[in-house]
C-alpha cells in the first residue's frame, strides 16, 4: 500500500513535469500531483491523503525552482482535510466530486497564496486567480472527470471478468 | 489508551509533523543568513531528486515524442501503403490494357491481310482437362458460326468449332487428343496428319517414305485438302523427329504455333480461299 501510494504520487509528479506540458490549453495545464492527491485522500482517507500531499508538492517545490515547503504544506492540508471530509460528508457521487475537486484547487491556491503572502510574493491575487488558479481548477475538474469515467469503467471490466 | 482516540491522535500527529517540516524548510531558506548550511542539508538531499526527476522527465519527454514520431509515421505508413496499393493496382491495369491493346492490334492486322471473311471472337470459357481441351468464344448461331468453322490467332492455328450455341460456340483445340487436322511439312511439302496427345502435345504423324527430309524447325502447315482448314495456316514447329524404324508411321514431336493457354481474342473464318495463306502470318504477327 505504501509502495502504491508512493509510485502514485512520484508518477503524477513525473507526469506533471513532463507529459503535462504537452497538454497545455491557453497556457493552463492541470495539477496532475494534486489530483492524485485528492485521488488518494477520497480513496484511503486523510493521512494517505496528507503523506500523499506532502509528498508530491515537496517533489512540486524542489523541481519548480520555488521555495521547498509551500505546495508540500499547502497540498498536505488539503490531502489531509479532504481525507477528513471524506468520512464524514457524501462524496461518493461524480456529481459532487468534480465540482468539488475545483472547489479544493481554488482554496489550495488560495491557501499557497496566503503562505506566500508571508513571503512577499510580489503577484496580486486577482490576477493569479484569473490567469492561474481558476484555469488550473476548470483542468483538473476536467481531467477528475475523465479519471472518474476511465476508473468507472475499469471497475465495470474487473466486475464482468469476475463474472465470467 | 481507547483506540479511537489513538488514531486519532497520531492522525493529528502526522499533520503537526508535516507542517512543522514544511515551516522548517520555510523559515531556513528565508533567513537571510540562516540559508547556508541549511540550505545546503535542503540541497545535499533535494538535489538527487531533482536530478533523478530532471531525468525521468527528460525519459518521460523522451518517450512521448518517440510515441508520437511512431504514431506520426505509422498513419504515414497507412496512407502510403493505401496509396502504394492503389497504385499498383493501376499499374497492373494500365499493363493489361497495353498488352491487350498489343494482342488486339495483331488480331486487327491479320484479319486486314487475310483475303477471306472473318469475325472476331473473345474467349469466355476454357477446358483444359485431359479428356478435352477447348475453349469456349462468345460467336454463336447468331453470329452465323457453324461447325467446322476454323479458329486462328496471329500466330496460327487454333482449332475448329465443334458445337455451336445461341450465343456462343465451342473450339476444339488442335491439341485436344481428339483432333486430327490434314497438314504439310511447309519445306518440302511431305504431307500428314497433325493430332493431339492426351498429354497436351502435338504430333506430326507422316508416312516415313516422307520423312526423310523433316528436320526440327521445319513449319508445318494446314494443307487444305479436308475442305476444313485453309491451305497454309501455321500449326507447329518441328521439335524433333522419333524414329519408329520399320513401322509404317513416323512421328514428329511439334510445338504448338499458339499458345493455348494464353488465347484470349480468336478470328473465326466464316469464308473460304483457295490462297496459301502462310506468308501472310509473318514472325511478328
Amino acid at each position: 500500500m505504501r509502495l502504491s501510494l508512493l509510485l502514485m504520487t512520484l508518477g503524477g509528479t513525473v507526469a506533471q513535469t513532463s507529459v503535462v506540458q504537452t497538454l497545455s490549453v491557453g497556457g493552463a495545464t492541470p495539477d496532475l500531483p494534486f489530483v492524485v492527491t485528492v485521488f488518494l485522500a477520497l480513496r484511503r482517507g486523510p493521512e494517505a491523503g496528507c503523506v500523499a500531499g506532502f509528498l508530491a508538492g515537496l517533489l512540486q517545490d524542489v523541481t519548480g525552482g520555488g521555495l521547498v515547503g509551500v505546495q508540500a504544506l499547502t497540498k498536505a492540508v488539503a490531502g489531509f482535510a479532504l481525507g477528513l471530509a471524506g468520512g464524514r460528508l457524501r462524496v461518493g457521487s461524480p456529481l459532487v466530486q468534480v465540482p468539488g475537486l475545483v472547489l479544493l484547487t481554488v482554496g489550495e491556491g488560495l491557501l499557497r497564496f496566503g503562505l506566500l503572502q508571508l513571503f512577499h510574493y510580489p503577484a496580486g491575487l486577482s490576477a493569479l486567480m484569473a490567469d492561474v488558479i481558476l484555469p488550473q481548477a476548470l483542468y483538473n475538474g476536467i481531467l477528475g472527470a475523465a479519471c472518474l469515467v476511465a476508473v468507472g469503467l475499469a471497475e465495470a471490466a474487473r466486475a464482468r471478468m469476475t463474472w465470467r | 489508551m481507547p483506540r479511537v482516540p489513538l488514531v486519532r491522535f497520531r492522525r493529528y500527529a502526522l499533520l503537526m509533523s508535516v507542517v512543522l517540516v514544511c515551516l522548517l524548510l520555510l523559515t531556513i531558506q528565508t533567513r537571510g543568513g540562516g540559508m547556508g548550511r541549511a540550505a545546503d542539508v535542503v540541497s545535499i538531499l533535494t538535489t538527487p531528486v531533482q536530478a533523478l526527476l530532471t531525468k525521468a522527465h527528460r525519459g518521460a519527454l523522451a518517450l512521448w515524442a518517440g510515441y508520437r514520431e511512431w504514431k506520426s509515421a505509422w498513419s504515414e505508413n497507412l496512407v502510403l501503403r493505401a496509396e502504394n496499393e492503389r497504385l499498383r493496382v493501376g499499374s497492373l491495369q494500365v499493363r493489361e490494357a497495353q498488352t491487350e491493346n498489343a494482342r488486339l492490334r495483331r488480331l486487327l492486322a491479320l484479319r486486314e491481310r487475310l483475303p477471306l471473311s472473318t469475325l472476331a471472337g473473345e474467349v469466355i470459357g476454357r477446358e483444359s482437362g485431359g479428356w478435352a481441351r477447348a475453349l469456349t468464344v462468345n460467336r454463336g448461331l447468331g453470329d452465323g458460326i457453324t461447325t467446322q468453322t476454323p479458329v486462328i490467332v496471329p500466330d496460327g492455328l487454333v482449332g475448329r468449332v465443334v458445337r455451336v450455341r445461341p450465343g456462343a460456340s465451342v473450339v476444339q483445340l488442335v491439341n485436344d487428343p481428339a483432333s486430327t487436322v490434314g497438314a504439310v511439312v511447309h519445306r518440302t511439302r511431305a504431307a500428314g496428319l497433325v493430332e493431339g496427345e492426351p498429354g497436351g502435345a502435338i504430333r506430326f504423324k507422316f508416312m516415313a517414305r516422307d520423312g526423310v527430309g523433316i528436320i526440327p524447325g521445319d513449319l508445318i502447315v494446314t494443307s487444305g485438302q479436308g475442305q476444313v482448314f485453309p491451305k497454309g495456316l501455321p500449326v507447329g514447329r518441328v521439335v524433333r523427329v522419333e524414329d519408329k524404324g520399320s513401322a509404317l508411321f513416323h512421328f514428329a514431336v511439334l510445338a504448338p504455333v499458339a499458345d493455348f493457354a494464353r488465347v484470349e481474342e480468336v478470328l473465326l473464318l466464316t469464308g473460304e480461299t483457295p490462297v496459301d495463306l502462310v506468308a501472310l502470318f509473318r514472325k511478328d504477327g
